[in-house]
């Protein structure tokens, strides 16, 4: 016996041939961050993360549809899904399979982010290669927070691997969360190129690093930052207003800050996929009858952004912004995240909040005006205010969730959801944390409030 | 190694026998001669034989050539003994050359020596629990694989088939599922070569036709080439093993020469198969009242455009047994068989050749075909100082599989269903109405692989009981596989052409090489024995996979020319290498031949684990107690021939959790953003898991009565798995749903063996034997912290085996709306799943086991085995048919619900459209209705040999025989056979005949 513990001592000396070499189906990670090519590779599995699995996708599981059924955009039209139903009727439960959902998917690309952050500064490559890479990844993991702490208010903000770590932290409140935020992205303002290197905004770059800070700066009522920054955007005359409703939502269209490509080209975008029905009675999803009925006449986006869909004795109208559908040669539009038109209302909002009427005014008019209206006549603070959000509901229904957050964060979600949806509680406006997460990791408790 | 042990229990027997006939009585002042002699057995002389005069202390053993000398008086008494050989006695008389003739010692324990992998041991002296079968039980069977031959027939090993198509594998299991997310499989080592078996297979390949795509590796080792296959279960023998024993190991070794007069033998055998058992399904008229009444249920009264069935567009007079016609077919097999043996003393040779070609019922013609080959070469030098031995099996086959397995379209095509065929020998899509299962086989799907496996073993003898061996090994194995899907397959109404074939085809590649350098001590004093081992082992598997796909031909000629596609993709590319060190020893003590203890251990070193947990230790101790050779018992209890007492407990390691799994490491997700395919972490790095350690307890009693007529083996095991390899539960504030690393979660197998052997009749004429294996296994969870927040919630339940489903419970059809109700475990009001999906139903057996008889009657001999099963499994429910669906169903449906008040167990017939019942019926599915008893006896093989000795020459041997396999099964099974997986072609029932000569 002495004789193998002996031989067992020789064995450690040889444990060095045991050691493998990495197959060649996988990479270790310090050589992913050795070479552009393979980090471009992992910043292209966030983004096709994003576009595919994630709170902000077109698709059924995301915001544009989800919230779009939570607020006052969208009538269903089935009973087929418990989620569309739970987010419809206003009963979602903290064991929702979509609740834990956008929590999952949103804090899996975080510690993909967090892989790509930390290899980054472990990299052996130069500065100026690895910058823009490391801006992209802040910005990123700012994007995916702010949505996190749009639905669930405090909430964790991750900035490790170490799974020690997170699977123990603790929700953070608010404010500290923004301040992170904020954090990261005016870092990756000063990393990230002016036009990202695509040439065709697939990817973040400076002004989309600002038109995200300008957005959280309005979330968070700090009304002269979210000037500087919407003006800020603006000003560079990197995006230019579209005039011409039909092109917004196309590829090519100037006023997109940063897009999501199909996997393929070709492919429609999901949110094309989600809202068009050909026939009616539709089968999932239609815009409200007073979503229809509340446009202002004479207000092209009501023709141009949604459409008719008869039965020959009823009618129902979808979200028509995405107008493709269906496989063809080219893809001629790809998911929006971000448009210039949202920096002219942020900056319209914080001149109200800051007192510059006249600016806040013709800041509106230059939405309503390419929507086919006069210039307003509201003057008075109050009347901007309304006129302002009214432009918000009819500029960007359907997208990413704006219409919820906007009467969530103006308060105003009572008001226009208590006499529609029966199930409407005060503590709707946040969702509830996953069951499961709560039970795995007790320090985020205590759940939020109704739950 | 044979003589080596010979020599080794010699010296012990001799000791044994100076102790025992040492007696003051002795001295006879009769002047003393030398004798001597040759002592010989059956096969030619013998060595090592105890030679010991009777009442001295005066004895000597045979050399190599059987000689021996020894000085004794007139009317002394030689005793001659040697292990499994009858004692004989001489008196020596006036005589001074004696030679002796021993005779084999039927029913001698001692005979039986087994194989336990880095040593060998006797069936009496053994500690361990090792199950053991050798070539008389293989051969008589005309099955493929190995594994199919052993199926049944050891306690602790269960062995179940995956379908029954040529070359499909096996699922083995020795005591019981001990591990929660890694593998079962037991090691299997072959000649001293450990033998994956994992399949090179592509599922993208040939998984459309073989579950998991397992082309059973094991199916290229020839059954007749093999001479025993031992399974060690226990601690005590699978220790030494070390991290790779926890799931036991199995060992199979191939024939040796013979060391005498060369041999030739020839076997050719050949035989039919079909499916043993047909479902009874509904006939044409059956199955249109069931639609009609269904429209009728549904209140839909014109008949929908597409319901062909019914509506006038296929005849309604037709009937097809789609059964019948798809898997009708008579299959058969030819086997045959040669070889050449033979040797002196020193060195000995076996070289033998197979070739096999076997088909299936299958409408369509396929058929595998093996070639393999076997070498062996023994060599010893004169002075047995140097002995050797080479071993080398080849293999090619090539497998012609089904496209695809037809078995669930035969029992779901409506019986009116229009013909196969044009008259012109087209298919008939009946003008696109009909979706022609046939289409499934317009392709082509082929395997083909070699494999070659050699070990040589150097045994060097240093001085007097100690020697040096060393076993080197080599695997290789490829595997070239296609399956090609033309356009064919699709109605012509679809206007393909052959831009829309493609073909799958995938390379593998396998290869492994072990050193496992060994020194051996043995030393014997008259009460005591001692065997000790040390060794190395350093092994290094390789392998690789290539699967390519490519679409769109000009032409469908061109289909297997890549390089005339118009899109290739390469769906994988992966090459992985196994690396693997240990060191291992044995001790074992025998005193006064009855108490014996037994040590083995292991230190083990694999690739597969982080740079922390690379090494691990373990070991076991054996003890055993032969109490029949005490005083008080060996003279009072005279029935009692052997008696033995022993237990073991130790531990052992399970490493099957596959390659590079605690790399820090990106990978592809195959996903694209702007072209660029992206690169993601595959998991939370965690270097630091390590192996799963299974506790293993045993504790057995073995018995010899009536001179080891009746002898009887009980074992009492009791393993427990711990440091389980899971996914543990991570809140996703981690990125990932959880981590790979050693969970405090605790699996139990415990259980009870029984192996019995009973020489019912052993005289000239009649020999009559029987044997049976039982074992009751029981597998249970005993711990899972955090259960109910992991990803496990819904497929475990502390308290419960392993093996378990949580289904729906179904609670009968509600007589007044005739649709089935399941119960509502949460009181919901509404039958989800998985929430309400409780209700527990376990799969591992509750008890299995065989039964066998051997009777012969002078050159007659007929062997029985019987194979039988207490288990529950999955029945044709599982297909989730909807009563009043347009497909065929079983005639249990006919008495459905029609009207309120109607108790019965099938729902109303509804075609699809009523959304409750549809809705029910996928519940149904879901539910225990889909479990049900499949308890089974089969006479799994029968065959009868009758021996004309003496037809060629006067020392041949001309057998002729006849074998079946599967003939019948004895089952209250609802569904096509209660072993094999709904929707696969099961084993098939075959007859067969053939001879074996040997001159």
């Amino acid at each position: 016996m002495a004789l193998i513990l002996a031989l067992g001592g020789l064995l450690l000396g040889c444990e060095k041939a045991l050691e493998p070499d990495y197959p060649n189906y996988l990479l270790s990670q310090d050589a992913i961050f050795e070479d552009t090519a393979t980090i471009d590779a992992a910043l292209a599995d966030i983004y096709s993360g994003l576009r595919d699995n994630s709170p902000i996708t077109g698709g059924r599981t995301g915001i544009a549809v989800l919230l779009g059924l939570y607020a006052d955009e969208l009538n269903y039209y089935s009973s087929s899904s418990e989620t569309d139903n739970a987010f419809y009727n206003h009963t979602v439960l903290p064991n929702s399979s979509a609740v834990f959902n956008l929590w999952n998917t949103s804090y899996t690309l975080i510690f993909k982010v967090n892989s790509i952050i930390e290899g980054l500064h472990s990299s052996p490559l130069g500065e100026d290669e690895i910058d823009p890479y490391l801006g992209e990844a802040l910005f990123l993991r700012a994007y995916l927070h702010f949505y996190l702490s749009q639905l669930y208010g405090d909430i964790p903000y991750i900035e490790t691997t170490n799974y020690v770590q997170n699977a123990s932290v603790s929700r953070m409140p608010l404010q500290q969360v923004y301040g992170k935020m904020e954090n990261d992205l005016s870092l990756a303002k000063n990393l990230l190129p002016d036009m990202d290197n695509s040439g065709k905004r697939l990817r973040a770059a400076k002004g989309t690093a600002s038109a995200l800070l300008a957005r959280l700066y309005l979330y968070n009522g700090q009304w002269e930052k979210a000037w500087t920054e919407s003006n800020e955007v603006i000003a560079t005359g990197n995006y230019i207003l579209e005039s011409d409703l039909n092109n917004v939502f196309l590829k090519e269209s100037p006023s997109t800050i940063w897009q999501l490509k199909p996997e393929m080209d070709g492919y429609p975008t999901m949110e094309g996929q989600s809202f068009i029905f050909e026939f009616g009675p539709p089968s999932l999803y239609a815009l409200t009858e007073d979503f229809i009925t509340d446009f202002e006449t004479g207000d092209l986006r009501k023709e141009v952004w949604t459409r008719e869909i008869s039965d020959g004795t009823e009618s129902w109208y979808h979200a028509y912004k995405y107008k493709q559908n269906m496989f063809s040669g080219a893809s001629s539009e790809y998911s929006i995240q971000f448009r210039v038109a949202e920096q002219y209302l942020i900056r319209a909002e914080a001149s109200l909040h800051l007192d510059k009427l006249q600016e806040a005014q013709s800041d509106i008019n230059v939405i309503r005006m390419r929507a086919g209206l006069q210039p307003t006549s509201a003057n008075s603070p109050e009347e901007l205010m309304d006129e302002l959000m009214r432009q918000r509901r009819f500029e960007f229904f359907t997208e990413g969730g704006h219409r919820w957050f906007d009467i969530k964060r103006t308060g105003t979600a009572a008001e226009a959801l208590q006499p529609i949806k029966t199930g409407w509680k005060e503590t709707d406006v946040l969702l509830p944390l996953p069951q499961n997460e709560l039970l795995l990791n007790p320090n985020l408790n205590p759940q939020n409030p109704g739950y | 190694m044979k003589n080596y042990y010979r020599q080794g229990y010699a010296l012990v027997l001799s000791f044994a026998l100076f102790f025992t006939y040492n007696s003051p009585l002795s001295s006879q002042n009769l002047p003393l001669k030398n004798i001597s002699g040759t002592i010989t057995d059956a096969e030619g002389p013998l060595s090592g034989v105890n030679v010991l005069v009777k009442n001295t202390a005066r004895g000597v053993i045979s050399d190599l050539e059987g000689r021996y000398s020894v000085t004794a008086s007139l009317n002394d008494t030689l005793v001659f003994t040697y292990l499994g050989y009858k004692l004989q006695e001489v008196v020596v008389g006036i005589s001074s050359i004696i030679n002796i003739i021993m005779q084999a010692d039927a029913t001698a324990l001692d005979q039986v020596v087994i194989n336990a992998g880095y040593y060998k041991v006797s069936d009496k002296e053994k500690t361990g629990s090792i199950s053991r079968i050798t070539a008389t039980e293989i051969e008589n069977q005309t099955v493929l694989n190995p594994l199919g031959a052993i199926q049944g027939r050891l306690a602790g090993l269960n062995i179940v088939p995956i379908s029954g198509v040529p070359g499909s594998g096996f699922n083995v299991l020795i005591r019981g599922k001990g591990s929660i997310l890694a593998g079962s499989q037991p090691l299997y080592i072959i000649d001293g070569v450990p033998f994956s078996s994992q399949t090179l297979s592509s599922q993208d390949v040939s998984g459309s036709t073989l579950p998991n795509a397992d082309f059973s590796p094991f199916s290229f080792l020839n059954p007749s080439d093999i001479e025993s296959i031992e399974v060690l279960k226990d601690a005590d023998a699978t220790a030494i093993y070390g991290s790779r024993g926890a799931n036991g190991v199995i060992l199979i070794t191939t024939k040796k020469g013979s060391k005498e007069n060369t041999t030739y033998a020839i076997t050719a055998k050949s035989g039919l198969g079909q499916i043993a058992k047909k479902q009874k399904l509904l006939n044409t008229q059956q199955y249109l009242q069931m639609r009609e009444q269904a429209f009728l249920n549904d209140g839909i009264a014109e008949y929908p455009s597409y319901a062909y069935d019914v509506n006038g567009t296929w005849s309604q007079d037709r009937y097809t047994d789609w059964q019948e016609e798809l898997l009708g077919k008579t299959a058969y097999y030819q086997d045959y068989q040669a070889s050449i043996s033979g040797g002196n003393g020193r060195t000995s040779f076996l070289i033998s050749g197979g070739y096999r070609n076997e088909s299936s019922v299958f409408i369509e013609d396929i058929s595998y075909k093996r070639a393999s080959g076997l070498a062996k070469f023994n060599h010893a030098t004169a002075d047995d100082r140097i002995k050797l031995s080479f071993s080398m099996a080849y293999t090619h086959e090539d497998n012609d599989l089904p496209d695809a397995d037809l078995s669930y379209q035969a029992l779901i095509l409506p019986p009116n269903a229009p013909n196969l065929y044009n008259e012109d020998g087209s298919l008939n899509w009946e003008d696109g109405t009909f979706n022609n299962p046939l289409g499934a086989l317009e392709g082509d799907l082929r395997a083909k692989r070699n494999s070659l496996l050699t070990n040589l073993l150097l045994d060097l003898k240093l001085i007097k009981n100690l020697s040096i061996k060393t076993n080197l090994g080599y695997q290789d194995t490829n595997l070239e596989e296609y399956h090609t899907l033309p356009y064919t397959l699709y109605p012509p109404q679809y206007g393909f052409n052959s831009l829309f074939s493609s073909v799958y085809s995938s390379v593998g590649n396998g290869s492994s090489w072990i050193v496992e350098p060994q020194l051996t001590y043995s030393y014997a004093t008259p009460k005591s024995k001692l065997d000790a081992l040390v060794g190395y082992s350093a092994q290094n598997d390789r392998s690789s996979t290539l699967t390519q796909y490519a679409e769109g031909f000009s032409n469908n000629a061109q289909i297997m020319n890549a390089a005339a596609a118009n899109f290739i993709k390469i769906t994988d590319d992966s090459q992985r290498v196994y690396k693997y060190q240990a060191v291992f020893g044995r001790f074992n003590y025998t005193f006064m031949d009855r108490y014996i203890i037994n040590l083995t251990g292991r230190r083990d070193g694999s690739s597969r684990f982080g740079p922390n947990n690379r090494f691990a230790n373990f070991g076991a101790v054996g003890a055993a107690w032969i109490f029949s050779e005490e005083k008080p018992i060996k003279s009072n209890l005279s029935f009692l021939s052997y008696g033995k007492l022993r237990g073991s407990y130790g531990t052992t390691g399970n490493d099957q959790i596959g390659d590079y799994r605690y790399l820090n490491s990106y990978g592809s997700s195959g996903t694209s953003y702007n072209g660029t395919i992206g690169l993601y972490p595959t998991a939370l790095y965690n270097p630091d898991f390590g192996w799963e350690i299974n506790s293993k307890a045993e504790i057995a009693l073995e018995l010899g009565l009536f001179n080891n007529r009746i002898s009887t083996t009980i074992n009492y095991y009791h393993n427990r798995s711990s440091n389980q390899l899971v996914e543990i539960p991570l809140p996703a504030t981690t990125g990932f749903g959880g981590i790979l690393a050693n969970l405090n979660a605790l699996v139990a197998n415990n259980g009870w063996e029984f192996e019995f052997t009973s020489h019912n009749i052993d005289s000239e004429k009649w020999k009559w034997t029987t044997s049976f294996a039982l074992t009751i296994p029981r597998n249970e969870l005993l711990e899972f912290p955090n259960l109910e927040n992991s990803t496990y919630a819904n497929s475990y339940v502390i308290g419960e085996p392993i093996t378990i489903r949580k289904v729906l419970h179904f609670t009968g059809v509600d007589p007044e709306t005739g649709v089935y109700t399941f119960e509502d475990y949460n009181g919901d009001g509404q039958i989800s799943t998985p929430e309400d999906s409780q209700r527990i139903v376990d799969l591992a057996p509750k008890f299995y086991g065989g039964l066998s008889n051997t009777v012969k009657f002078e050159n007659l001999e007929l062997q029985m085995f019987f194979q039988f099963n207490k288990q529950l499994a999955e029945n044709s429910n599982i297909f989730g048919t909807t009563p009043g669906a347009p497909v065929n169903q079983s005639v249990d449906v006919l008495d459905a619900w029609t009207a309120p008040g109607d108790r019965t167990n099938t729902q109303a017939f509804t075609t699809g459209s009523n959304y409750e019942r549809t809705l029910a019926s996928i519940n149904f599915r879901q539910s225990d209705a889909s479990f049900s008893d499949a308890s089974y006896i089969r006479l799994k093989t029968l065959s009868l040999a009758y021996n004309l000795r003496n037809l060629i020459t006067n020392s041949s041997n001309t057998k002729v025989f006849i074998q079946g396999q599967n003939l019948y099964t004895l089952t209250n099974f609802k569904g096509q056979d209660p072993e094999q997986a709904q929707g696969f072609i099961p084993a098939l029932r075959w007859l067969g005949a053939g001879f074996t000569l040997t001159f």
